[in-house]
């Protein structure tokens, strides 16, 4: 077993760190982002009318904690669905693999480059 | 060519929408809702680049009747999928020992869905008293 034997390694794991990171994360603080953001913040039940208006929205997108937060939250959940949606839809022989890769891996590492170019455009 | 021929047990095709398989996929699908809801924030961050216009747009839509609605259900899938997450938890992490005794699995399950409600509890209240 000392001998070097070329092992063939596979890339799985760094899709199921990114799927374990965005479903934890959505356990964690899921219901409650939503709640924020959709439910009370646009209404201002319990937080400040303007909570949400673009001057804010704008701020928290500059700081660069605000940045580091969106960035993780929509990226991560969005690998999140892609590895279920994917494995899913394998399990159901949906389609062709490299079209269903495409469709979900493939759709959260857009959203993630884009999230990122437009973290940048926004400013600081 | 190959003298190995394993035996397939045939499975039908919609195995996966008969129990139980069911609660199989729905756990898995409601990754879909935790995924809308990056998008929705996704939304919100493209229409905040194009300018207020369009902001304000995305953020009157938000308050329309029909995404309050959207939104509620969007929020029993994603506690669902929280529900879920913690009675899968201790399948996937290693055995934990305490006192010299593992600790049963719903026991974790327990400890740990109280935990995440008390962690988005907590997160409401922080935002609140932080933009007070």
């Amino acid at each position: 077993m000392s001998e070097a034997v070329p092992v063939k390694r596979s890339i799985s794991p760094i899709f199921w760190l990114l799927f374990g990171a965005g479903g934890m994360l959505s356990a964690l603080f899921g219901p409650a982002l939503i709640l924020i953001t959709d439910v009370l913040g646009p209404t201002g039940t319990g937080l400040p009318a303007d909570f949400e208006s673009y001057d804010h929205a704008l701020a928290f997108a500059r700081n660069p904690l605000g940045k580091l937060v969106l960035l993780a939250v929509i990226s991560l959940f969005f690998w999140h669905g892609a590895e279920r949606i994917y494995l899913t839809l394998k399990d159901m022989k949906a389609g062709p693999l490299p079209v269903l890769k495409l469709a979900t891996y493939g759709v959260a590492a857009a959203v993630t480059l884009v999230t990122f170019l437009l973290l940048l455009a926004i400013g600081f | 060519m190959s003298e190995r021929r394993p035996y397939t047990r045939p499975i039908d095709e919609d195995w996966w929408k008969k129990p139980p398989y069911l609660s199989y996929t729905a756990r898995e699908l409601s990754g879909i809702a935790v995924t809308i809801y990056g998008g929705v924030l996704f939304t919100g961050l493209f229409s905040l680049w194009r300018g207020p216009e369009s902001y304000n747009a995305f953020l009157r839509f938000l308050q329309s009747p029909l995404s309050l609605l959207l939104n509620l259900l969007l929020l029993a899938v994603v506690v669902y999928h929280v529900v879920t997450w913690f009675q899968t938890l201790p399948k996937t992490m290693p055995k934990m020992i305490v006192d010299g005794k593992q600790v049963p699995a719903a026991k974790i399950t327990q400890i740990a869905t109280l935990a995440a409600g008390g962690s988005s509890l907590l997160l409401i209240l922080l935002t609140m008293w932080v933009a007070r």
